[in-house]
């Protein structure tokens, strides 16, 4: 009996502790949420907290009158960019993939190890950029934004495995038909490693969405910031503000809504992933469990 | 397979040479835009390397550029002080989030695996997993509505208490804290899916003759769940060893700004190769800085291998 009751303790403690944690994964993004609908001087004098301070929609309509072109241009650069890189990169990606993974290709362990060593082994930074910027020209120009993620080692391994799961008959009996690798490729593994495909195009996808570091190494254009990049500026830049001439101003000037304004644009970055999230969850547990368990 | 071991003992005949490079045409084709991309983005920069010996000025570049000897390295060494700083702070970085993250993931699959109600463990699961899909410098303006010093959360609810608030964001070691808290945030959740899968593969006998011998829950847990996880999370740790050397660039300047008064604990190796050759352009000290991060990160990779290789001969990677 006392172990019965010991176990049921212990199994709300579980279900507590998991609550909690899951609370705190979310807590933060509804405090950005409140930030974004306060009015900036109640915020301010106030401070941050899970209510809106104040409710109003000002910032986004000061953010919609002032920096909607902005705004709207890195919304577009980044949506171009993830769509661009996502499919070009998968298609670059599953190719790879599906030649080293074909049955009796001489140079298949070729190519594996050239993928491979590139995971072992690297020039480093700066080497990257200088290339990049002085030999390829990548800077400044979409294609810095999404070349160089095009063949993302790890995943390419991932869909290699998916493509070995296919049954080898498949393609045998496609072989008879008179079918060369190129049509088995477009015609049979690319719609028969389906799983894989979505899983890694969800992948890079969210790396092309997320991704600061080509923007931060590659682009000073203003036309070509990512909203991720765009983001960034706002944000180091009104630390700048802040940190620089607040006593000299002495609340004199009608000042725009800087900090409900970050928050705003926090909303606005993450907005498309938590529309699209509820579906694409799936998708991505299931493909690293089965990506984990194969490797 | 004999098929095969019969066409290579055969001696390769002008005709057949053809007719195998025919047959093999259009797989050399799929690879072509992959091995470019290798080419000029992972094995061109490794040539790169050659930077350390040479006197780097922008018209020269990489090639042109006149040779300098070992001077990088004299530089390098008389400034070994920033060199060891950055690679202090990338290993501890990265040890400690591997430690918690660990910690972390593996007790909430544990966890996990006690719980029953399947709806709880789905939505539950798929908040946890959210943080994941966020960008570093949104996490960064979102830690800011934390911790800012008079407007940030966590300091009202210290004046609420009657404590003094923190500049949390002048204090490099407190920084340590707020990194690995904010890493743990961000990546257990996902962690936590690969172990809990792991554990949904588990034979249930197990669990089901520990409890007739009258095991309780907590002998389960360290008797049966645990040790049956152990394989994984010696094999998941020995991976992360290989990108010891690493650092997240994205994530300090992110999080952080690159806030000078934060750069004692936050200036990893990345970042410091960002602030002295892309910003300053300091490019000879900073290549000597990349070649020693790439030799010593290939060494750590070749040591974690024969790690996993001495654990288990399957976990080996190559």
């Amino acid at each position: 009996m006392a172990t019965m009751q010991e176990n049921r303790t212990l199994i709300i403690i579980f279900y507590i502790c998991i609550g909690i944690f899951a609370l705190i994964c979310l807590a933060p993004f509804v405090l950005a949420l409140s930030g974004s609908l306060s009015t900036e001087s109640k915020l301010a004098a106030e401070g941050y907290s899970f209510l809106p301070r104040g409710f109003s929609l000002d910032t986004y309509a000061f953010m919609f009158n002032s920096k909607a072109d902005q705004i709207f241009q890195a919304y577009l650069t980044s949506v171009v960019v993830t769509v661009l890189g996502t499919a070009c990169a998968v298609l670059v990606t599953t190719a790879y993939a599906y030649v080293i993974s074909a049955k009796g290709f001489r140079y298949r362990n070729f190519f594996a190890f050239l993928a491979y060593f590139t995971m072992l082994f690297s020039g480093g930074t700066l080497p990257w950029y200088i290339l990049s910027t002085k030999y390829y020209h990548l800077d400044d120009t979409l294609a810095g934004l999404f070349v160089p993620y095009l063949l993302n080692v790890f995943l390419m391994y991932l869909q290699a495995n998916y493509f070995k799961s296919i049954p080898h008959e498949i393609v045998e009996s496609a072989q008879i038909d008179g079918a060369g690798h190129i049509r088995i490729f477009f015609r049979i593994m690319l719609p028969l490693g389906q799983v894989g495909l979505v899983t890694i195009s969800l992948f890079y996808a969210l790396q092309f969405w997320n991704d600061f570091y080509l923007s931060l190494m590659l682009i000073s254009d203003q036309n070509l910031y990512t909203i991720q990049y765009m983001m960034y500026f706002m944000m180091s830049n009104i630390q700048y503000l802040a940190s620089g001439n607040s006593t000299q101003i002495g609340g004199a000037v009608i000042a725009p809504p800087l900090e409900t304004a970050k928050m705003a644009m926090t909303c606005l970055t993450v907005l498309p992933i938590a529309i699209l999230y509820p579906f694409l969850q799936r998708y991505f547990v299931r493909g690293i469990i089965v990506g984990s368990v194969k490797g | 397979m004999s098929d095969e071991a019969l066409q290579a003992s055969r001696p390769a005949g002008r005709k057949s040479r053809l007719q195998a490079l025919r047959n093999d045409s259009p797989l050399l084709l799929l690879a072509l835009p992959g091995v470019i991309v290798l080419i000029l983005f992972a094995y061109l920069p490794m040539s790169g390397l050659i930077l350390v010996f040479k006197n780097y000025n922008y018209n020269g570049g990489i090639f042109g550029s006149p040779w300098a000897g070992f001077e990088n390295f004299n530089f390098f060494f008389s400034s070994m002080d920033s060199a060891i700083r950055a690679t202090r702070n990338t290993v501890m970085l990265n040890v400690l989030y591997m430690l918690t993250g660990t910690f972390f993931s593996v007790s909430i699959a544990i966890i996990l695996n006690e719980l029953r109600s399947k709806s709880f463990i789905k939505i539950t699961q798929s908040v946890m997993f959210f943080p994941y899909f966020i960008s570093w410098i949104v996490i960064g303006a979102i830690l800011f509505s934390l911790l800012d010093y008079d407007k940030g959360l966590i300091n009202r609810l210290f004046s609420t208490f009657g404590m003094a608030p923190v500049d949390w964001y002048s204090d490099p070691w407190m920084f340590v804290v707020i990194l690995v808290a904010a890493n743990i945030w961000k990546s257990a959740g996902y962690g936590a899916i690969i172990y809990y899968a792991v554990l949904q593969g588990i034979d249930t006998s197990y669990y089901e003759a520990a409890r007739i011998d009258g095991a309780s829950r907590i002998q389960l847990i360290t008797r049966i769940t645990l040790p049956l996880l152990i394989p994984s999370i010696i094999l998941l740790t020995l991976l992360s060893i290989g990108g010891m050397l690493k650092g997240d660039l994205s994530m300090i300047m992110g999080v952080t700004f690159l806030n000078p008064l934060l750069l004692p604990t936050t200036d990893i190796i990345d970042v410091y190769v960002y602030r002295t050759a892309i910003r300053s352009g300091e490019f000879g000290f900073a290549s000597a800085i990349t070649l020693y991060q790439s030799v010593f990160g290939f060494i750590l990779v070749l040591v974690a291998n024969k790690l996993a290789g001495w654990y288990d001969k399957e976990s080996k990677l190559f």
